[in-house]
């Protein structure tokens, strides 16, 4: 389309005087690629505004939120093929459907922020900066892992990303504590706290919600609502509260789509800026839904049943959505999207051959860094 | 019956038994992520067997208070990893609870089970064994039983034990291991330890999984050394049975120890230094302990960290050569 466009606009410059008809033709034709998109209204809790109701996708950004939610979910679904090959052992809690909340959340952000997650965390992982070889590598146990293959799926760090924490909630404290550190270092970054509905039950959890909010810490405590606690429905049977977002109580609180990208970037860059104003801390409850069981030993099918996936698969999937916005706004070009997956592929392929054969770890590192004799 | 299974009899007998009684823990009422609760929602009802939310220190804490009232608690903690948000509930709340009151009130009716131990590829957070942190608190109970009939055994004396008991069950023994086991209930006493092997030369002590480990050894060493090996199991940890240990140790001059916990503060300490105080002449060699390494449960070195039963075979041979 593009193409035919250029061609046209060479051909009707190369005249010698140009019609005002197609002056004006050529006026109304907007070369800019962006998207102005809409987006559903976020449910607001203790706060009178909320993030906006309309964004705009420009080409550029489609085209990196649409690789970053490609790679992810190929990175995925690669993970779990390698576990049922046995080159990965142990937990493995994967994230697809859930591509749009760490590519929302990292695109809401700026890289000197901070964030802190679950055990779920494949997905912030890439968007924090680990390249697909080291975290694939780190699942299979391997010396070239982002934690020299000490940690394995739930224990990933890069900069300024503090894992890949394995106990549930464990997060929330610490992520208050990077908070602080913002604070008190002065700079304005902020720390986005992430967990998921189980967490919410968890004390440690309402404790960091009252540090926060006692010393108006910049820490955006982001749940990401998967409508299921490890096994389990959520139901009235976890907890009579299933508003996360409201969970706070004195601490503001949104709601946002977490299977559309722009809501959760949005609604990601409305509580970065208010934490960064020094209001303190805010709740963001992203809803959204992972496709595979908890882990790698639950077929996901024993609380909720096959159609109710597939439903979601067909009509919310994150990276449909995207695809569907820049359709609908006759934006959206095939040929790049096939390039991107096509290189997105390559990528996957290379870093897993990858992660089967580089070495384990050498023995010796069995007892490295428990404790240092470092000074400081 | 497999491990899990003897663990689903004795939680059934005690159900039917004890009107009180009621069952609860993350996703056990679908059965929980190990079977080990299957079929008892259905069979008691979901007022008797309940799920909680993801909060290991208001699930034990809970159960606290349920066993305050006088009714049966048998709280399960999903991961023995997990149970360290609760350790302030067990500790200065359920151990404490007959001795500050002056036995006035008590909380002698709460079960705690969480499954414990490595598993092959548990890593970090799924294979751990906090038995020690626990044998330093007075006033609670932990047993660890080594196959099906002793689980079914041991959990319902700890059931119906009149003191707060925390039951770690073997994970990797949970579907691996399988015996008779009566359907009917009964029970096999606390604070005793079994010898399941007489010898005269050396004393190996050990409990849940590392027990299979050291028979092995046992048999190595009678092979290899012409070495005859005395296996005690020690199931209960926190009382445990001082009595069967030294009198083992005064028969064989020699004690090996064996755990997957790390080596520093694990229960082998304690029993070293009570051995030691109580049989010091009859030693004829320093007791060994073979123990995991003192680091986290690693991940990819898990087959290394564990004390296999070549690290055991070899703190064998040390001793008899001493």
């Amino acid at each position: 389309m593009r193409k035919m466009l250029a061609s046209l606009v060479s051909h009707v410059f190369s005249g010698v005087n140009q019609k005002p008809a197609m002056r004006g033709l050529l006026a109304s034709l907007n070369f800019s690629n962006d998207t102005t998109c809409d987006i559903t209204k976020c449910d607001l809790y203790r706060l009178e505004e909320g993030p906006p109701t309309s964004t705009v996708l420009t080409r550029e950004e489609a085209l990196k939120y649409y690789r970053a939610m490609q790679v992810i979910r190929r990175m995925e679904l690669k993970a779990d093929q390698m576990y049922k090959q046995k080159f990965i052992r142990g937990f493995c809690h994967l994230c697809d459907g859930q591509e749009a909340c760490s590519v929302g959340l990292e695109a809401g952000i700026r890289p000197s922020d901070h964030i802190i997650t679950s055990y779920r965390a494949h997905g912030l992982c890439y968007t924090r900066g680990l390249p697909v070889r080291s975290i694939l590598a780190e699942l299979t146990g391997r010396r070239g892992g982002c934690a020299k293959g000490k940690g394995g799926s739930m224990h990933m760090y890069a900069k300024n990303f503090y894992g890949g924490n394995g106990i549930v909630g464990a997060q929330v404290p610490l992520g208050a504590g990077v908070a602080f550190a913002c604070t008190y270092l002065g700079n304005t970054e902020i720390c986005l706290t992430v967990y998921g509905d189980g967490a919410a039950n968890q004390g440690q959890v309402a404790e960091a919600y009252n540090l926060s909010a006692l010393w108006k810490l910049p820490c955006s405590l982001s749940s990401e609502r998967i409508a299921t606690t490890q096994w389990a429905r959520l139901s009235r049977e976890q907890q009579p509260n299933t508003d996360y977002h409201k969970r706070g109580n004195f601490i503001p609180g949104r709601k946002a789509n977490g299977m559309d990208i722009l809501c959760v970037r949005e609604a990601t860059k409305f509580a970065a800026h208010y934490c960064r104003s020094g209001k303190g801390p805010i709740l963001l409850e992203l809803q959204t839904y992972r496709y595979h069981g908890h882990s790698k030993s639950d077929p996901g099918i024993s609380y909720r049943t096959r159609e109710e996936v597939q439903s979601m698969r067909s009509k919310s999937d994150p990276i449909m959505l995207l695809q569907e916005r820049r359709r609908n706004s006759n934006r959206s070009n095939v040929e790049e999207w096939k390039e991107i997956d096509a290189d997105g592929k390559k990528e996957i392929e290379e870093a897993a051959q990858f992660a089967t054969t580089d070495p384990e770890p050498a023995l010796e590192e069995l007892a490295n860094y428990s404790c240092t004799t470092k000074k400081k | 019956m497999n491990l899990f299974q003897s663990i689903t009899s004795a939680l059934d007998n005690s159900l039917a038994k004890d009107p009180t009684a009621v069952i609860f823990g993350e996703d056990v009422a679908f059965g929980g992520v190990f079977r080990c609760t299957v079929g008892l929602r259905d069979k008691y009802g979901k007022d008797r067997v309940f799920n909680t939310p993801l909060c290991e220190q208001g699930i034990v804490g809970f159960g606290i208070g349920i066993a305050v009232t006088g009714a049966t608690a048998i709280a399960e903690i999903q991961f023995a990893d997990y149970i360290f948000p609760a350790f302030d509930q067990i500790v200065n709340e359920a151990a404490k609870y007959r001795y500050r009151s002056g036995d006035l009130f008590n909380c002698g009716s709460l079960t705690i089970r969480a499954p414990w131990g490595c598993v092959g590829h548990g890593a970090l957070y799924h294979s751990q064994s906090p038995e020690a942190f626990f044998a330093h608190c007075p006033g609670i109970k932990v047993v660890i039983p080594r196959s099906p009939f002793q689980a079914k055994g041991l959990l319902l004396s700890c059931i119906e034990d009149k003191n707060p008991c925390i039951f770690f069950e073997p994970k990797i023994l949970y579907r691996a291991a399988v015996e008779q086991v009566p359907v009917e209930p009964y029970k096999i006493p606390l604070s005793q330890a079994e010898v399941i092997q007489e010898g005269s030369d050396v004393t190996l002590v050990a409990w849940g999984t590392q027990v299979h480990v050291i028979r092995e050894v046992a048999s190595m060493a009678r092979e290899k050394l012409g070495v005859s090996c005395e296996i005690i199991d020690l199931r209960t940890i926190v009382p445990w049975d001082v009595d069967t240990v030294c009198k083992s140790v005064v028969k064989t001059g020699r004690l090996l120890i064996s755990h997957e916990a790390p080596l520093t503060g694990g229960f082998a300490s304690e029993i070293s230094s009570t051995v030691q105080e109580e049989c010091f002449l009859n030693l004829e060699a320093p007791i060994s302990r073979v123990c995991g390494y003192d680091t986290p449960f690693p991940h990819i070195f898990e087959p290394f960290y564990i004390p296999d039963k070549w690290k055991c075979y070899d703190a064998l041979r040390k001793m008899i050569n001493y």
